[in-house]
């Protein structure tokens, strides 16, 4: 039992599908981390970065919107709405966002929900970019 | 001679179009061989999905959501057409539409209110003709459709059935079976009647899961996920059929053309033919008369 696979899908494609040496992921309480040999698990995700290792120990990240990850056996399925690589995520585009969110007046507890999201991804985005 | 004129500009016309379709029918094939991918690489998704819901349904959980529950009485509904923004896909938009009407008169005669949502140039235009009245109109779903933009429908939707604002939710489309075939549905959507991924999964080894936090909530959360993904797949399934009956008329109208321009073709040469003969003749009756 020494491998481990990740494989990384929107509802739009594939992401990524390889071997992979050590994953973490955000769960909605907090980050979790992933050797080989991980008992199966199915998880709901939260907003934040997703960074795996591979066997050369390369890092590479993401940021995922939410969704689901599934342990089983050497697998390690995460399934997301959205995914972009943290390369992608400039400061300058996130800091933009966070005012964009900070823009829109709520006017119902939805709207308000929809709204406060917003602005945990947005700055979550922006705290990812500020690292590289 | 005019007629022979003429006929060298219809034939002129007539090769003409069918440059013309036969460029839309390559360009109707190059997309939808990547709109085919794009529903490939969505079908991966849907198939995790099941595949969760298959392991929540071992880990024994009452399926129990909202989005679930079929409401004894029906009275609100919103129906969802997708037609295509652009003509000339032969009875593609046509079927759909069909479909649609037939539909409404169903609801009618139940007697459940219902509010129409099109996508679709062609879709908004019949709308305006019949004078059927919609709620909604989308015109930005071209033939790759993103999935924050159905996500953006999904979300409303949701938000209405939950509090409930409405009943159902149908939605009239193309269903894609196979390159070969596709055929024209109306499909309810809402109350979802079956997560899938149960069937057939019972021959896999049993996995004890850890649930975080709880089945319970992943289900909430994922109920939402499978209904999102369903009618993103919708909005695939249409793209992809669009393209397909794109092509298959534009191959049609070529083949016409070709038909066409070989008739008009053989009408020019047997004109210019008599042309010869007659003139043949004038010259020899003109020489038999002065001799």
């Amino acid at each position: 039992m020494a491998d481990l696979s990740l494989v990384l899908v929107t509802p739009e494609r594939t992401l990524f599908d390889k071997p992979v040496a050590s994953i973490r992921v955000p769960l909605f309480d907090g980050s979790a981390g992933f050797y080989p040999g991980r008992a199966p698990l199915v998880g709901r995700l939260g907003l934040g970065e997703l960074r795996l290792t591979d066997s050369s120990g390369a890092a590479e990240s993401y940021f995922i919107d939410g969704g689901f990850v599934q342990v089983k056996g050497s697998v390690v399925s995460v399934l997301t709405n959205g995914a972009t690589p943290v390369g992608e995520i400039s400061r300058k585009a996130a800091a933009v966002k966070i005012d964009e969110a900070k823009a829109n007046r709520a006017k119902s507890d939805e709207e308000f929900a929809v709204a406060a999201r917003r602005l945990e991804k947005a700055r979550k985005m922006l705290a990812l970019a500020g690292k590289d | 001679m005019a007629n022979r004129r003429l006929l060298v500009k219809r034939l002129k016309a007539v090769r003409n179009i069918r440059k013309i379709t036969r460029t839309m029918e390559l360009i109707a094939t190059s997309r939808f061989k990547k709109a085919m991918d794009r529903a490939a690489e969505a079908a991966e998704y849907t198939r995790k999905i099941s595949e969760i819901v298959g392991d929540l349904g071992r880990a024994n959980l009452k399926f129990s959501h909202p989005l679930l529950e079929k409401r004894t009485e029906e009275k609100k509904s919103i129906l969802l057409v997708l037609t295509s923004n652009r003509g000339l896909c032969g009875g593609y938009n046509a079927s759909v539409l069909r479909q649609t009407v037939a539909h409404i008169r169903g609801l009618k005669e139940k007697g459940i209110e219902y509010s129409i949502e099109v996508s679709g140039k062609r879709g908004i235009k019949f709308m305006n003709f019949q004078k059927i009245a919609y709620a909604q109109s989308y015109t930005h779903f071209e033939d790759q459709p993103k999935f924050e933009e159905v996500e953006a429908l999904a979300g409303r939707y949701v938000q209405d059935y939950i509090a409930g604002r409405i009943d159902r939710l149908d939605v009239a489309y193309t269903r894609f079976v196979s390159s070969s075939k596709q055929f024209a549905v109306v499909e309810s959507l809402l109350p979802i009647a079956s997560l899938g991924g149960t069937a057939g999964a019972k021959t896999e080894a049993e996995v004890d899961y850890e649930f975080l936090p709880s089945a319970q909530e992943i289900l909430a959360e994922i109920v939402p996920a499978a209904f999102r993904a369903k009618l993103f797949k919708c909005f695939l399934d249409a793209a992809v059929s669009e393209q397909i009956a794109r092509m298959v008329a534009m191959k049609g109208a070529t083949e016409n053309a070709d038909e066409m321009a070989g008739s008009l073709k053989q009408q020019y040469n047997r004109a210019r033919q008599a042309g010869i003969t007659s003139e043949l003749a004038e010259i020899i009756g003109g020489a038999a008369a002065l001799e």
